[in-house]
């Protein structure tokens, strides 16, 4: 009699178990470990708790995490998890996490494999799967043009994998980074005109002729050559292309809020063109083997013969 | 020496003082103090030829004597001094515009022998002005005003004493020495208009020959020979060119208020010092001329603009006596010569390369992705435009590792920007520039020659039947000799030779500009 009702008991207690190990996960949202299984339910072994935790995982009740050495135990919230994976096995969740974790930077596939352990020919063949289940896509890199990160499907790829507003498609957009650097400056000439005109005083001209980065960045937002919204830093980035091209120098100033402000404005050249400039000689791509009586030599200079007639 | 810079001064001497000389100066330059006979002995000249060779570059002040130990005479030449000879024409205009024409022509008398008397540089001088004079039909002048000319400049330390001679026990010369105070070398000596000693004759001689023998009129500043002093030329330069920088980096008032800053510190600042001496700000609105009408209001604001500018121009000190400046020399022509290496970096390269030179000056060292993302320069392209660069030289290259066994990939290459050696790059090319506007010139002339004769022919003729007094048309006959193409020719010629001459003087002023910044910044290196 003691061992049928032991038998009848067991279904019974293992569906308690795991109903009771689900309302500790409900209690304790940020996850339970094996300490508090057992302390809640001490009638229960080893064995019957790693079935019933195993079935919980299985049908996606429950979440396994690693917490340094321990392993915890969360509930799941996934409803859509459950519909779009369905039919996939393990390895295939595995994976999926994996790249879900790496949020919107992506996951390089050397990565995916370590993180993984599993081989390289049947990750790649999950790979596929799950891009043709339009659950992952394959974003190239603009670092490196060879390499591929994953992301979930849904994401928007960050700034530092596409380059952000400069780039698209990969490509740098020299034309218009070109074109914004010709505008900003003929602004800012047009300024320091204006302010030379109009002041008399040399310092409220020269203070005139300074323009905000914020000033010039509604100045382009209005001119619409840009199809992609752009942001301050962007124009400020810019601007500091002038600054290294030696036609705009910039300063700080501090306001009241707080924030520095930073300041452009057009400058003439400290020269014009230096004296060996005017020669065929400083531009000359073989002056290292010129000399009298050579080969190449001022009498026999064809540069000099052009520039002299 | 450099190779360059030998070979530029071995062309100068060789156009304006000929072979013999040219090739004594270059042995001297490659080998340094000789005597005679080993001169004589490496390049197969005879003694006597080196002799007046020597002779030759002494009076003009680039050979220098000495006694060694061993008691024979060595030869030494600077060769700084003697390639500094593409300079005169800039040290004649800038007398002229500074004192005048008479000034104009005591600087040409004195360049173009090296050394001389005052009174006999003075009197040549009057003697051309009168020529140019009477042909224009204006009245003569007399020598007093040559002289007055010359005393201004020895004054304001244009012109100078040469070095006193060191003789020995039997009153042979030894050696030249720069005398111990720089102010007894701009004493003028006393003179009066019209005086001169007569050398008493020999009492060896018998009467009879003694008349027969001239007089020789010895002029009473016997002894007292005079140069051109290049330091001070030099130091005019510098400043014109700050004056200049200003001038182009804000406006000519500011120009002003720096040049009368300048003319202020003049006297109290050590030559070659990296800022000028102090100056309150009412010493320079005091100094300023009235005509320029500007109240103490706006000289404070120039003086703040200057001060916060990027070039660093002024700065202020402290604010006793309502404020302390001085002009940063220095800073000032670090920015000049800063600016010509990026005008060579910009002509020679383009602009996209200029951007990445800057970007390096600025930031000091950066990696080549870093240095991508400041340019916005499209990878390949940067990579390529920085390559070239570095194949040159203008850019240097610094690994450090992150491992131990140094591998590539776990390398940081940083690139950065060393002024001072692409300065003196550049400053090589110039020389050679220079060397081969010089030859290209003398080409030129000689490939012209025949028709260059013929022109000074008729120029001569014509010059004869004007004094002889002819008429128009036998002129006129004389000048059509020369044909048309032949004139083209004579044209063309004289555009090329004034082109290369223009840039010759031009690359001297990139050559000015570099040396300066490099002696100042050797004198001015700590030493570690």
């Amino acid at each position: 009699m003691a061992a049928s009702v032991e038998i009848k008991q067991e279904p019974v207690e293992g569906v308690d178990l795991e109903t009771r190990i689900i309302n500790l996960c409900q209690q304790n949202p940020s996850g339970i470990n094996e300490e508090t299984i057992k302390d809640d339910m001490p009638q229960f072994d080893v064995k019957q708790r790693v079935t019933a935790i195993n079935r919980l995982l299985s049908t996606g009740r429950l979440e396994i995490f690693k917490s340094g050495s321990k392993l915890i135990y969360r509930i799941k919230d996934g409803q859509s998890t459950n519909n779009q994976l369905k039919g996939g096995d393990n390895q295939e969740k595995l994976v999926y996490q994996i790249i879900k974790e790496a949020g919107n930077k992506g996951i390089w596939i050397r990565d995916i494999r370590y993180k993984s352990n599993l081989l390289m020919t049947q990750l790649n063949k999950i790979l596929k799967n799950l891009e043709s289940k339009k659950l992952i896509k394959a974003v190239k890199s603009v670092a490196a043009s060879k390499k591929k990160v994953y992301m979930l499907y849904n994401l928007e790829p960050d700034r530092s994998v596409t380059g952000g507003a400069w780039y698209s498609d990969q490509d740098f957009e020299s034309e218009f980074v070109e074109v914004l650097n010709q505008q900003c400056f003929k602004y800012l000439q047009q300024k320091a005109i204006t302010a030379a005109e109009g002041k008399s005083d040399p310092v409220a001209q020269k203070n005139g002729s300074y323009a905000s980065s914020s000033e010039i960045w509604t100045f382009i937002s209005k001119l619409g050559i840009s199809k992609v919204q752009l942001a301050v830093e962007d124009i400020e980035t810019i601007l500091d292309t002038l600054v290294y091209d030696g036609k705009v120098e910039e300063s700080f100033l501090e306001a009241q809020s707080g924030d520095k402000k930073r300041l452009y404005r057009s400058i003439k050249p400290l020269i014009e063109t230096a004296g060996l400039m005017r020669m065929p000689c400083g531009s000359c791509p073989v002056v290292d083997q010129c000399r009298e009586g050579g080969v190449i030599s001022p009498i026999t200079c064809v540069y000099m013969k052009d520039w002299l007639s | 020496m450099s190779k360059c810079k030998v070979e530029l001064a071995y062309q100068i001497l060789k156009e304006l003082h000929g072979e013999v000389v040219a090739e004594i100066a270059r042995h001297l330059m490659k080998f340094g103090p000789r005597h005679i006979k080993l001169i004589s002995e490496v390049t197969q000249l005879r003694v006597d030829q080196i002799k007046k060779g020597i002779c030759i570059l002494i009076q003009h002040n680039f050979v220098k004597f000495d006694r060694n130990k061993k008691g024979v005479t060595e030869y030494a030449i600077n060769t700084d001094a003697v390639s500094l000879q593409l300079r005169y024409p800039r040290y004649i205009y800038c007398a002229k515009t500074l004192y005048g024409d008479a000034a104009e022509l005591l600087v040409e008398e004195l360049l173009q022998n090296g050394q001389s008397l005052m009174s006999i540089a003075s009197e040549r001088v009057t003697q051309r002005l009168n020529e140019a004079l009477e042909a224009t039909g204006n009245p003569k002048i007399t020598s007093s005003l040559v002289r007055d000319k010359f005393g201004l400049m020895v004054k304001t330390h244009f012109l100078r004493r040469c070095q006193t001679v060191l003789t020995d026990d039997e009153n042979r010369v030894i050696s030249s020495e720069e005398p111990k105070e720089t102010e007894s070398l701009f004493i003028l000596p006393p003179l009066e208009v019209g005086s001169k000693r007569k050398r008493n004759p020999d009492g060896s001689g018998p009467p009879s020959k003694r008349s027969k023998t001239e007089e020789m009129d010895i002029p009473p500043d016997d002894g007292v020979y005079w140069m051109v002093n290049v330091e001070r030329f030099h130091q005019y330069f510098r400043d014109q060119l700050i004056i200049n920088c200003v001038n182009s980096k804000i406006d000519k008032q500011a120009g002003e208020i720096i040049r009368n800053m300048l003319r202020l510190s003049e006297i109290k600042t050590e030559p070659h010092s990296t800022v000028s001496a102090t100056m309150t700000i009412t010493e320079i609105f005091h100094s300023l001329p009235k005509e320029l009408g500007m109240t103490k209001h706006i000289v404070e604001q120039y003086l703040s603009i200057l001060t916060e500018d990027s070039v660093d121009v002024i700065s202020k000190v402290c604010d006793s006596s309502g404020g302390l400046y001085v002009i940063n020399i220095f800073r000032v022509l670090k920015s000049l010569c800063q600016a010509h290496i990026e005008s060579f970096v910009q002509e020679r390269f383009g602009s996209k390369c200029l951007r990445i030179f800057r970007v390096l000056i600025l930031k000091k060292h950066l990696e080549q992705k870093q240095i991508e993302e400041y340019a916005m320069i499209p990878t390949k392209e940067a990579k390529e435009l920085l390559y070239n660069m570095f194949a040159e030289h203008f850019i240097t290259l610094t690994e450090i590792s992150k491992t131990v066994d140094h591998a590539p990939s776990r390398t940081y290459y940083v690139f950065r920007v060393n002024i001072d050696q692409v300065a003196r790059i550049i400053l090589e090319k110039c020389y050679k520039a220079a060397g081969n506007a010089i030859i290209r010139r003398q080409m030129e002339v000689a490939k012209h020659k025949r028709v260059l004769d013929k022109q000074e022919r008729v120029d001569a003729i014509i010059a004869s039947l004007d004094q002889a007094g002819a008429d128009e048309a036998q002129k006129e006959e004389i000048k059509e000799t020369i044909t048309p193409p032949e004139k083209e020719q004579l044209e063309r010629c004289r555009t090329t030779v004034n082109m290369l001459e223009q840039s010759e003087i031009q690359t001297d002023e990139t050559i000015f500009i570099i040396e300066t910044y490099l002696y100042y910044s050797l004198l001015n290196t700590p030493i570690k």
